[in-house]
């Protein structure tokens, strides 16, 4: 009898004992990346003259603009009044420029769905809602002319395009 | 390319039509076009600022010989003191233009300081600028443009305003105010030329991606559906001014024609002078000419200020003016062989303000010492010259005794565009220098 309870004793023990040694679990808490974008909405900063061109220039060739470059533009802006028309002027110079990085009408129509996307995503820097997915999707399978430089163009000028 | 030609085509036809439309009850039967806002002196101004500190002693006093022979007549001179520094200029045809109008010899810039930006500003606004000015914003009152286009009757697109200024700086803000109900609706197509059209320009500006009439108006069409998904809570304070979008395609053209003119190396040397003559003033009123002959605007205003090289070279400062006057004269040249334009103008030639009669320290090379301007009674004292067609503007005129101020200016211009009468009372303290008119 005192046989058995020194081996459970002696069970207990090395049970409590194996408990205690086991290694204690880290936690470790973070934030999961997440992309935080505004809703067209709630764009209320309108760009400004430099940060307008840096990042169109950005958008059309896939890179950042030289000081150099982003100091000439710059002085082409101020140098004329009626500034949404000079933005329209570089904005199609840009367009026709044989760097222009933008999707091919090719590239547009392999999966429109996701070109629709991918450009709100880079020119408004937000999701398109379902109607602005299915009305600009419908508006390209609509129209075999329907060119992607045409859909980068309109959105380049348009008032959205202006704030952040 | 044709069917792009064929969308402005159509757009310019429905524009004409419009215009007809609005026009049409002010035609009489004579057939002769009348403002419905009152009886015009004539349907052009243009204003240039012959600024950038003109003292009147080397201007209509010619202390230093006649510098000026364009504006004053009877022949360029020289004095001895200053001869090896001015570079002689090919004298122009035609009579002087005192002897085609009127010359307030003793204007004043009365109140206000000396500044450049605050003589512009008071030119162009016919207001002092005796508070602080922000030379980062518009002005607080209302420019002649917008006086002329929120005023005349029948209102005027903004292709009839235009301001041409030799730099930059504070200068491109003049084209409109941030007056309450003023502001960049009425503003001014504002340019300035030396940084518009420059290689960089041709680069960014000339060569863009065509799109047919069709392709454009699907265009619209996005554009349309993207701009009615945004409501934003912000404003652009950034935009300027804004022109129709007929009035925008035919502003877009011009800019690229003339890139591609400059890039073939026709303003090199346009006016014959020698390229090297060629200063920065006589760029600006150029491109203020070429801006005459296409879209002969109502109301342009143009600037020079080569002249303030008086801080540090008189002898070049004298060289400037010399310079400033070949311009101006060229200016009156283009505007009588402009059809439109041609006896149908009024020219108004006025420095912002003056200089000081005491020298600073610094010699040029001919040992001439530099003036500065800090709002002593000379650099209050300049000239005006009201220059038009006889039977307008009285001919041959010499003003000796002091008459007239800057704040003058602005209502002179209201009255021959015939809507002084329109602007609300309490906006401009000056008047309308009368003694020019006939």
């Amino acid at each position: 009898m005192n046989m058995q309870v020194v081996i459970k004793v002696i069970a207990g023990i090395m049970l409590l004992t194996s408990v205690s040694c086991k290694k204690e679990t880290e936690y470790v808490y973070a934030v999961e990346d997440v992309q935080v974008r505004k809703g067209d909405g709630s764009k209320t900063v309108a760009k400004t003259m430099v940060e307008f061109i840096s990042i169109a220039y950005a958008d059309v060739f896939g890179n950042a603009i030289s000081q150099n470059q982003l100091s000439q533009l710059s002085l082409l802006y101020l140098s004329f009044g009626d500034k949404r028309l000079l933005e329209d002027m570089l904005v199609k110079n840009m367009l026709n420029s044989q760097l222009a990085a933008i999707p091919s009408d090719t590239e547009m129509r392999a999966d429109v769905n996701a070109y629709v996307r991918s450009t709100y995503l880079k020119l408004y820097n937000r999701e398109p809602n379902e109607l602005e997915a299915f009305t600009l999707a419908k508006d390209i399978n609509d129209d075999a002319a329907m060119r992607s430089s045409m859909v980068f163009y309109a959105m380049m000028t348009s008032d959205e395009y202006r704030f952040y | 390319m044709n069917n792009r030609n064929g969308r402005r085509a159509f757009l310019k036809k429905a524009a004409a039509a419009g215009a007809g439309a609005i026009i049409a009850p002010y035609i009489l039967p004579s057939g002769r076009l009348f403002a419905a806002s009152g009886n015009r002196v004539a349907n052009h101004v243009v204003f240039c600022l012959f600024a950038g500190g003109v003292r009147n002693i080397e201007s209509v006093a010619q202390d230093r010989g006649n510098l000026m022979p364009g504006v004053l007549g009877g022949g360029f001179s020289v004095a001895p003191s200053i001869a090896p520094g001015i570079d002689v200029l090919p004298s122009l045809p035609g009579a002087s233009l005192r002897s085609q109008g009127t010359l307030f010899r003793n204007f004043r810039y009365a109140q206000g300081p000396t500044g450049h930006f605050n003589g512009h500003s008071t030119a162009i606004t016919g207001s002092y600028t005796l508070q602080d000015l922000s030379i980062k914003e518009p002005p607080k009152m209302p420019t002649i443009f917008e006086y002329y286009r929120k005023h005349n009757d029948p209102a005027q697109s903004a292709l009839n305003a235009w301001w041409i200024s030799n730099t930059l700086g504070p200068y491109p803000s003049l084209n409109y105010s941030t007056y309450p109900g003023y502001g960049a609706l009425y503003g001014a197509n504002y340019m300035q030329p030396a940084s518009l059209i420059t290689q960089s320009g041709l680069s960014a500006l000339s060569n863009p991606i065509a799109f047919t009439a069709q392709e454009q108006e699907k265009i619209d069409g996005l554009k349309s559906f993207f701009n009615q998904s945004f409501r934003s809570g912000g404003t652009v304070d950034t935009d300027g001014i804004t022109n129709a979008e007929l009035d925008g395609l035919e502003l877009q053209d011009y800019i690229r024609q003339t890139l591609q003119e400059g890039s073939t190396g026709a303003f090199i040397n346009p006016w014959g002078v020698g390229a090297a003559n060629m200063n920065n003033d006589m760029v600006n009123v150029f491109f203020a000419e070429r801006i005459i002959q296409r879209f002969k605007p109502e109301l342009l205003v143009v600037n020079m200020q080569g002249v303030d090289i008086c801080h540090s070279n008189f002898t070049e400062y004298c060289n400037q003016l010399h310079k400033a006057d070949y311009a101006v004269a060229h200016l009156w040249q283009t505007i009588q062989s402009t059809p439109g334009m041609a006896n149908d103008t009024i020219l108004i030639v006025a420095p912002e303000h003056g200089r000081n009669f005491e020298p600073n320290t610094i010699l040029d090379v001919y040992g001439q010492p530099a003036i500065d301007h800090t709002s002593d009674a000379t650099s209050r004292e300049i000239f005006c010259l009201v220059v038009g067609p006889p039977g307008k503007v009285v001919q041959n005129q010499s003003i000796t005794q002091v008459t007239g101020e800057s704040i003058d200016i602005v209502p002179t211009i209201a009255h021959v565009l015939g809507f002084r009468e329109n602007i609300p009372g309490g906006l401009l303290a000056g008047r309308v220098l009368n003694e020019a008119f006939v």
